[in-house]
């Protein structure tokens, strides 16, 4: 055996491997590049100046940009009622007793629509321009009126869980017995 | 877990293991029971050998209320009771037992029982025409069978049966119609003595009539003395028992001469009693073996004396043998006989003294070592007990004392004590232990000063507190291994004092015979003070006319029929302390009830006389209150009380043939906690709240099968607000009323009929009415929203008088009830319980107010709404589940009266029942909801704490230690 050699290359192993990557391998022609990922887009920033100048997206006009975003907006205003006959039978299908699947129900049942009446406004800022302020108005009513429905389902869910004061018997503790203005004392024998 | 009421109510009918009145772990700690006999009385107290060959003897007794039982006298424990006529008794009734034989001879009222000496079942029963006089074993019969001698007195005529004493059957009957009164019947070897009492009151003379024991003919008849020497039948002292010869003893009614005749002689002899002389009693051996010596024990007004005579069996001449020195202060005397010899014991204040019948000499002299101050022997029996080889005697005597107990010496030291006044009880009642009085004195200050002021003498005053804070600490560990381990912080050091819970209460108890008892109910019951408040000649009873505890003072004041009024006071305290004032007895019954009426300075009691009328009126009684009394027994008066002044208001007058059997009303603490009930479509049916409402119940006998009615009686106008009748009522059996919040319920035995209606038959039957004040739900009646009511107040049309609505049901029961009580709770959530004595099973039932609903559906089952609701479906009979029994294993005889009285939690009922036994528990109908149960085990939680805590100690260095690692080593 030769004795120890101060090692020659100084630099690790992995130092060697980042500065020469290995050699890229040729894919075989058989298999085709992903959609939009061609094997020559990486190669140089000239081909893909050459995929935009190919196809050049046309600038729609602030008219029907105003429209589409009136379009979504509506999207957006009725996506409550939408969700309203899934919620109508997952709230007759969990019962009316106190269990934790049912209170977590109403929770949500009264968390989302408050929550969304209280970010009306954010979630139209995005398509409220200056010129469909107008319309972007009534989109916004309509959303707080889903909401509003939304919000009655939940208290029609907590009222057929007799939860709401609507009955006598959940005033009975507030009302008073009638004092008798004599008193009587049985005085009979033992 | 705090189930909303409807789920608990399903729970209730799905899990009936889980109904249960008590568990196993709380008996003896929740409740506590004094097994009782009673006062044995001198005549029917005896030791016997319960078999032939046995050495060892028991003490038998029949008491004076009527409980018939053995105790083993060397530890006071009962091996057997029986209670002989189904109820309490006021003394009487007979027992002999037959040398030698294992079954005891008994009579009461009109039958004659024998039973087993060893285990007490009854070995006949036998039912007569006439009252028994008159009770003796024959010790010597033609067949080797000892029979049974019963003396009747049937319609005027003298009937003397000699019963078998192995079956009851009857062996021969002589009857005598001469219109004598049946006196005593005695018996020698071969004839049978009956001696009755011929004249007329005031001058009788004694007529021996003697029949010959084998057939039962006449033989011969004697009346002893020309004249007519015997004044009253008291005066005859002795019919001499079985001895070889048998003696009558009789003295005239000032105590100056004794008369003593052998029986079967017509001669008599004449012996002088010492002067003073109150009263005389003769002690005599029964065995046919022993000498025939007796001796007379001479009581005056200062000491006592006793004379021993013999009787000459050859010439029947009776000669005084000895005379036993006078001795200033009670005494009491028993006869021993030990084959031939016979030894009379004395017990005085000081000392026992045995002495043998032959010769005053003293065999065996013990100083009475007692733990009381002084005890007083009234009357008791002894058994001698020569040591073999020895010249030396043991003794022990069963002694009561005049302090109302039942106590057993032996060789002068007192084994034990039974607290045998506690039966007989006739009125009790819960009385809070007072708070200090500063302490009330102080809240009281604070809730009338300003907010500030208040707050800052509040501070000031928890400041003050912390003194006490190195004791309180001091104790916790004790508390807490107390806690833990389920052990109870011994009570002697710990003062009488309130606790958290609030079953740390005492009851009072009164007794027929003057005594007054206080017991702890939070300490097993145990006897805190017993005190005589009145010594009632024989024959006469304390009867209380009306009970009042004030909690905040812990004053009871009880008022008597006599004009006599008691108070006992409690004191708080390091060592209790419990101060008795009584003033009377005087005069004749002048009392019928009492009524407490609120006054400016609290309620008071009053008395009410004879003739309804209330006595001792003051001005300072607050307005508007009327007191309902009976008039004569088929009336019931409402006196409205103003000014100091009375007024009958109305009168209640029961039709022609009705009587009035039971009143109930509305418990003076009677918490509701909703004034409404609501339905399972959650509308309201509002509950009928009047407090001045009775229940009434009579029995109307114009027809031939009584029938019950029930009355529901506005107090205030008198009204009746609604009425019921059951038909085919046994006026005999318990009719019983109770009522409580809005509903009542009676029970009694009568006719009921199948549905199919071809069947009639006759049972147990509770029935329970609810009141509503409209039968329509959210409708709150005639008055409407009205803030208060007058029952006298006009009304515009005829409608508009406030009637409830009433909902009946009634219920078939498996065994009849009696003393009916409703739970208290404090604020009135809990669920109820009608608790209810079992004559025949000897226990306490509770029946769940659930059980006893009249809205439950009948004929089908309970739609989703009433199921909601907590009602089920309708079952005509209530069977006594037995695990719904308080009482559990205990035999608890002869109840009385059930009290309750709330708690501080809310879950729990106080319940005491007196009568003969006295017994208490803790009852909580809705489960212990409020507190940890007994069942709770704390050392599993502690453990189950300690091991995750260990655990957790354990696992964090090593779980830290493999994180650090994880961080530190390489990734793969």
């Amino acid at each position: 055996m030769t004795d120890l050699k101060p090692v020659a290359d100084p630099a690790p192993r992995w130092v060697t491997d980042l500065a020469n990557p290995p050699p890229y391998k040729s894919k075989p022609a058989s298999i085709p590049d992903p959609p939009g990922y061609s094997s020559q887009a990486v190669s140089g920033p000239s081909k893909k100046k050459d995929v935009s100048r190919a196809a050049p997206r046309e600038q729609p006009s602030p008219e029907k940009m105003d429209q589409l975003k009136l379009k979504k907006a509506w999207e957006v205003a009725l996506a409550p009622a939408k969700n309203l006959p899934m919620t109508l039978i997952m709230m007759y299908m969990s019962g009316n007793s106190l269990q934790i699947f049912s209170i977590m129900m109403v929770f949500m049942a009264f968390k989302n629509p408050i929550m969304g009446l209280l970010s009306t406004n954010q979630a139209f800022e995005r398509f409220e321009t200056d010129s469909n302020r107008g319309s972007i108005l009534q989109v916004k009513a309509a959303y707080v009126l889903m909401q509003v429905l939304a919000l009655a389902v939940g208290v029609w869910k907590i009222n057929s869980m007799g939860l709401l004061p609507t009955t006598r018997s959940d005033w009975l503790a507030w009302e008073v017995r009638r004092e008798p203005l004599e008193h009587a004392v049985p005085a009979l024998s033992l | 877990m705090h189930l909303p009421t409807q789920l608990s109510a399903l729970l209730l009918v799905a899990l009936p293991s889980a109904v249960r009145a008590v568990f196993q772990d709380e008996v003896g700690h929740i409740d506590y029971h004094y097994e009782l006999l009673g006062l044995p009385q001198r005549e029917t107290t005896f030791f016997h050998k319960p078999r032939r060959d046995d050495k060892a003897s028991l003490l038998y007794t029949l008491s004076d209320v009527g409980v018939l039982g053995a105790v083993n006298p060397s530890s006071g424990a009962i091996l057997w009771r029986q209670l002989l006529n189904g109820t309490i008794t006021d003394g009487g009734g007979f027992l002999r037992a037959g040398e030698g034989q294992n079954w005891l001879a008994s009579a009461y009222g009109q039958s004659v029982h024998a039973w087993d000496a060893v285990n007490g079942r009854n070995k006949f029963w036998m039912d007569f025409a006439g009252e028994v006089k008159d009770l003796e074993v024959m010790e010597m019969t033609e067949n080797n069978r000892k029979d049974i001698l019963a003396l009747f007195d049937e319609n005027e005529s003298t009937v003397l049966r000699r019963l078998s004493g192995n079956d009851g059957r009857v062996v021969w009957e002589y009857m005598e119609t001469s219109g004598d009164v049946p006196l005593q019947v005695s018996t020698n070897v071969e004839k049978v003595f009956v001696i009755s009492l011929r004249g007329s009151a005031g001058a009788y003379n004694l007529k021996v009539t003697i029949l010959d024991a084998l057939s039962g003919k006449r033989e011969d008849e004697l009346v002893l003395g020309t004249k007519a020497d015997v004044h009253d039948k008291d005066d005859v002292i002795l019919v001499g028992a079985n001895s070889a010869a048998p003696i009558i003893a009789w003295t005239d009614d000032t105590r100056q001469q004794l008369r003593v005749s052998v029986l079967g002689q017509k001669t008599r002899q004449e012996f002088a009693l010492p002067a003073d002389t109150i009263s005389v009693e003769i002690h005599a051996p029964h065995i046919v073996q022993s000498q025939p010596h007796f001796l007379v024990h001479s009581k005056t007004s200062t000491g006592h004396t006793a004379e021993v005579y013999h009787v000459n069996l050859r010439t029947n001449v009776i000669t005084k043998a000895y005379q036993l020195p006078f001795t200033s202060g009670p005494g009491a005397f028993s006869t021993s006989s030990n084959g031939a010899n016979v030894y009379f014991t004395r017990i005085t204040d000081e000392e026992l003294v045995i002495f043998s019948s032959t010769s005053d000499t003293v065999l065996g002299r013990w100083p009475l070592k007692t733990t009381e101050s002084r005890l007083v022997a009234l009357h008791g029996v002894s058994e001698v007990v020569k040591k073999a080889g020895t010249d030396s005697y043991a003794v022990r005597s069963a002694a009561v004392t005049d302090t109302d107990e039942w106590i057993l010496i032996r060789n002068g030291d007192v084994v034990w004590s039974r607290p045998e006044g506690l039966t007989g009880a006739v009125a009790a009642t819960f009385v809070e232990i007072p708070e200090s009085e500063n302490l009330a004195k102080t809240l009281e200050q604070e809730a009338h000063s300003n907010p500030l002021e208040a707050y800052i003498h509040r501070v000031k005053r928890h400041l003050e507190d912390l003194q006490y804070l190195p004791t309180y600490l001091k104790n916790i560990p004790t508390r807490l291994m107390s806690s833990i381990l389920g052990t109870e912080v011994s009570s002697h050091d710990v003062k009488l004092a309130r606790d958290t819970f609030g079953f740390h209460k005492l009851v009072v108890l009164a007794t027929r015979r003057g005594m007054i008892y206080v017991l702890d109910a939070g300490d097993h019951g145990k006897i805190l003070a017993s005190k005589r408040v009145f010594d009632l000649p024989t024959g006469q009873k304390w009867a209380v006319a009306g009970i009042k505890a004030d909690d905040s003072t812990g004053i009871v004041t009880i008022l008597g029929t006599n004009n006599d009024e008691t108070t006992v006071k409690i004191l708080p305290g390091t060592s209790f302390n419990i101060e008795v004032l009584s003033k009377g007895p005087e005069g004749s019954p002048a009392t019928q009830s009492a009524a407490l009426l609120n006054t400016v300075s609290g309620p008071r009691l009053f008395p009410v006389g004879l003739d309804g009328e209330l006595q001792g009126l003051t001005s300072d009684i607050l307005p508007n209150q009327v007191a309902v009394v009976r008039g004569s027994d088929k009336e019931l008066k409402g006196v409205a009380i103003a000014d100091g002044k009375q007024t009958v208001s109305w009168t209640f007058v029961l039709p022609k043939f009705q009587r009035i059997v039971d009143i109930a009303a509305r418990p003076p603490h009677d918490a509701v906690a909703s004034i409404g009930r609501v339905l399972g479509d959650r509308t309201v049916k509002y509950k009928y709240l009047n407090p001045n409402t009775l229940v009434v119940a009579a029995v109307d006998e114009s027809t031939k099968i009584p029938s019950l009615v029930i009355y529901l009686l506005d107090t205030v106008s008198g009204q009746i607000l609604a009425s019921s009748k059951h038909e085919g009522v046994d006026p005999n059996k318990h009719i019983e009323c109770a009522m409580a919040e809005n509903w009542f319920t009676c029970t009694y035995f009568g006719q009921y009929r199948l549905r199919d209606g071809a069947q009639s038959l006759k049972g147990y039957q509770i029935v329970v009415s609810d009141l509503y004040e409209t039968d329509k739900p959210n409708d709150r009646g005639v008055l409407g929203d009205a803030e208060n009511f007058s029952s006298l107040g006009p009304i515009d049309a005829p409608g508009d008088v406030p009637l409830p609505s009433v909902v009946s049901q009634t219920f078939i029961l498996s065994a009849p009830i009696s003393a009916l009580e409703v739970t208290q709770t404090r604020q009135g959530i809990t669920s109820r319980q009608v608790l209810a004595y079992l004559p025949e099973n000897h226990g306490i039932v509770g029946i769940p107010r659930m059980v006893l609903e009249p809205r439950r559906p009948v004929g089908r089952d309970p739609t989703a709404a009433e199921a909601e609701e907590g009602l089920i479906k309708y079952h005509p009979a209530i069977e006594i589940d037995p695990k719904s029994v308080h009482t559990h294993e205990r035999d608890v005889i002869g109840v009385q009266k059930i009290i309750a009285a709330p708690a501080v939690v809310e879950s729990t009922s106080l319940v005491f029942a007196y009568g003969i036994d006295v017994f208490g528990s803790r009852v909580a109908p809705s489960f212990l909801f409020d507190i940890l149960g007994k069942g709770f085990n704390k050392v599993t939680l502690i453990g189950t704490v300690l091991a995750i805590t260990a655990g957790v100690m354990i696992l964090s260095p090593m779980v830290r230690r493999k994180q650090i690692n994880a961080l530190w080593g390489a990734p793969m």
